[in-house]
């Protein structure tokens, strides 16, 4: 096992990831910007090296800062955790150079799936059905506007190495095609540090399902069911839960039972997740793998008591997966409430500022209480990030029992200081869409839109 | 032919210090009482295999009174401090250059209502959204602002204090520049 694991990221997943590692007797090491020096999470780590500036392009994402910083502190590992360099395969390689572990699947990997289009194709021939769309990445807005003309509207544009909504647009005519294409690039371009966007049909409704899978070195692989993410707004996810209520346990085994077919065809290592549109009539098309870690595991970790972060590394230090599909089970019912510091009242304006309280219960309702952050009260949240502050987990027997415990949790929270989407969760735990899991990504139940 | 980088320079408690520009291993330093101009050769740094030189920054004069590393190879990162200096009477002269620019405070500004990235137009390849000369009106985007990773139109809107229609004078922020809420971004008259 390594003894020192570099995180080349910040925040709740950085906290996360520092906890995993510790759980394997690994020194966990930080990197900041300048912006994060004296952020308290800091303290989570045995050392903290700073890479530059608050900007994200001169800090998180200098690649060769990352690697050097790693290299001087003597860490054998690295974990990218999500956003920034997480699905860079060139990061990868640049790790690899330099004989650091790049705790992810292999960079070919990520250079195929990580890529929205080939990943299309990838799995095509894996044996998933896919969304209609371009053939590969657009060149500019009239190679777009022609692909959006051919398979018909509404489309939505996606950033090729995109994921958490950036540089998505839904476009409903030509016009709106051409209008959006640029700005679609820059955010693009910005988030990812590439402006590839390409193009597909646009399904209205349709649920968002995603399975999660972990593969090891040496051909083993398992799934941890699914996970139900289709309370989002603009495509960024809010609540997610397991298992889906959208799907019978036949559906249930059907759906892991391909996913995890299709990720050990095209010899995937290490944690993944396998994102699916569910139509109305039942079909589940692919839409994108994320080759990384995503904010919502713990979800699949609190019904399966599998530890997804502490898997990964496990697995990047040549572990053989120690358990098989047999072992697992969907325990009892999970839900996963995403806190940022948004205003849900005024258009989601972010709301940076400083945190004067910043309390959960834990012990509200029938089921268990999990929070995973990176702050505390009288801390400051800065205006260069994501805004993500906070993630309540609950687990309970039934789902009835998981919203009751989620509600309680969040009406008992004690948040001041910056505005936060609490009141956005209770509205959507208290709608009727939402309590009868009959709901989709078109409209957020609960709230006006 | 080596990379030169220059030292980044920061007051701190009364004194000078030189902080490092990079993350890497920190060689060849400078012992305590040395001197220091611009362009001063005051170490190296090795980084993933390629040595970059450190030079002292443009306007910093002073002597070094902090000891060097222990270490040979001392591991770095960005803004580590290097080096603490007094400055002499030339480093006073090159501060009363610098602080010649004067604020025109009476000018008519429009104000970033955020702190964040300010951007000066829609993409990189795109043109700014407006020059110096423009004249704006309400509802015409001036720029975007990019607060955690949301990029947010900001869009004239005359009220008390901008007039209806207005010439665009002076650009204050640049293209990607960190402003704080309240910062002038558009200095303005009235058109």
């Amino acid at each position: 096992m390594f003894h020192r694991l570099l995180i080349a990221n910040r925040g709740e997943v950085a906290v996360r990831i520092a906890h995993a590692a510790r759980s394997l007797d690994i020194s966990p090491i930080g990197i900041v910007s300048e912006a994060d020096r004296d952020a308290g999470w800091t303290r989570e780590f045995d050392d903290v090296v700073c890479v530059g500036p608050a900007a994200a392009s001169d800090s998180y994402l200098r690649m060769d800062r990352i690697v050097q910083a790693a290299l001087q502190m003597h860490a054998t590992a690295l974990h990218p955790g999500w956003g920034f360099l997480a699905e860079s395969p060139r990061f990868a390689r640049l790790c690899g150079q330099h004989g650091i572990t790049f705790v992810g699947p292999e960079a070919r990997l990520m250079d195929e799936l990580g890529t929205k289009s080939p990943a299309k194709a990838a799995m095509s021939r894996a044996g998933l059905d896919v969304v209609p769309g371009s053939d590969g990445p657009l060149v500019d807005a009239d190679a777009a506007a022609a692909c959006a003309n051919e398979i018909g509207y509404p489309v939505i544009l996606k950033a090729d190495s995109g994921g958490g909504g950036r540089g998505m647009r839904k476009c409903a005519n030509e016009a709106e095609v051409r209008e959006a294409f640029s700005s679609a690039q820059a955010e693009a371009l910005a988030a990812f540090g590439s402006g590839s966007i390409y193009l597909e049909r646009y399904l209205t409704t349709g649920r968002h399902i995603e399975v999660q899978v972990l593969c090891d070195n040496f051909g083993h692989g398992v799934h941890l069911f699914e996970r139900e993410c289709s309370v989002q707004r603009k495509h960024q996810k809010l609540i997610e839960e397991s298992p889906s209520p959208a799907l019978t346990p036949d559906e249930r085994a059907a759906l892991g039972a391909r996913a995890i077919r299709a990720a050990l065809e095209v010899g995937y290592t290490n944690a993944g997740t396998i994102e699916f549109l569910r139509a109305d009539d039942g079909s589940l098309f692919f839409m994108e793998m994320n080759t990384r870690l995503q904010v919502e595991h713990p979800v699949s970790e609190m019904i399966t008591g599998i530890d997804i972060a502490r898997s990964q590394i496990a697995i990047a230090a040549n572990h053989r997966l120690a358990f098989e599909q047999s072992d697992l089970e969907a325990s009892g019912h999970a839900i996963e409430c995403r806190i940022n510091a948004e205003d849900p009242e005024d258009g989601f304006r972010p709301s940076p500022g400083r945190l004067d309280a910043f309390e959960f219960p834990d012990d509200r309702g029938p089921g268990t209480v999990r929070v995973d952050t990176h702050l505390r009260a009288g801390e400051r949240i800065t205006p260069h990030y994501d805004s993500l502050i906070a993630k309540v987990i609950v687990h309970a027997d039934t789902r009835e029992q998981a919203i009751e415990t989620m509600t309680r949790t969040l009406e008992g929270a004690n948040v001041a200081g910056v505005k936060t989407t609490v009141p956005l969760h209770l509205a959507v735990l208290a709608s009727e869409p939402f309590r009868s899991g009959n709901y989709d990504t078109a409209s957020i139940p609960g709230w006006p839109a | 032919m080596q990379r030169r980088i220059e030292l980044l320079s920061e007051e701190r408690d009364g004194g000078l210090v030189l902080l490092s520009p990079e993350v890497g291993h920190f060689t060849c330093a400078l012992d305590r009482g040395n001197l220091v101009a611009p362009g001063t050769l005051v170490g190296r740094i090795l980084t993933l295999g390629e040595t970059v030189e450190l030079v002292t920054p443009h306007g910093v004069t002073g002597r070094i009174v902090s000891d060097k590393p222990e270490r040979v190879h001392e591991p770095v990162g960005y803004g580590d401090v290097l080096y603490e200096l007094v400055g002499l009477e030339a480093a006073a002269l090159a501060d009363a250059e610098g602080e010649t620019h004067a604020e025109s405070g009476s000018a008519l500004t429009f104000d970033s209502p955020y702190t964040g990235r300010f951007w000066q137009r829609p993409s990189p390849k795109d043109p700014a959204f407006v020059s110096v000369g423009d004249v704006i009106e309400a509802g015409m985007t001036i720029g975007l602002i990019e607060v955690m990773k949301t990029f947010t139109r900001l869009t004239y809107e005359p009220g008390s204090r901008l007039p209806a229609r207005a010439r665009v004078t002076a650009l204050r922020a640049t293209d990607g520049a960190e402003v704080n809420e309240g910062d002038a971004l558009l200095e303005l008259e009235g058109a």
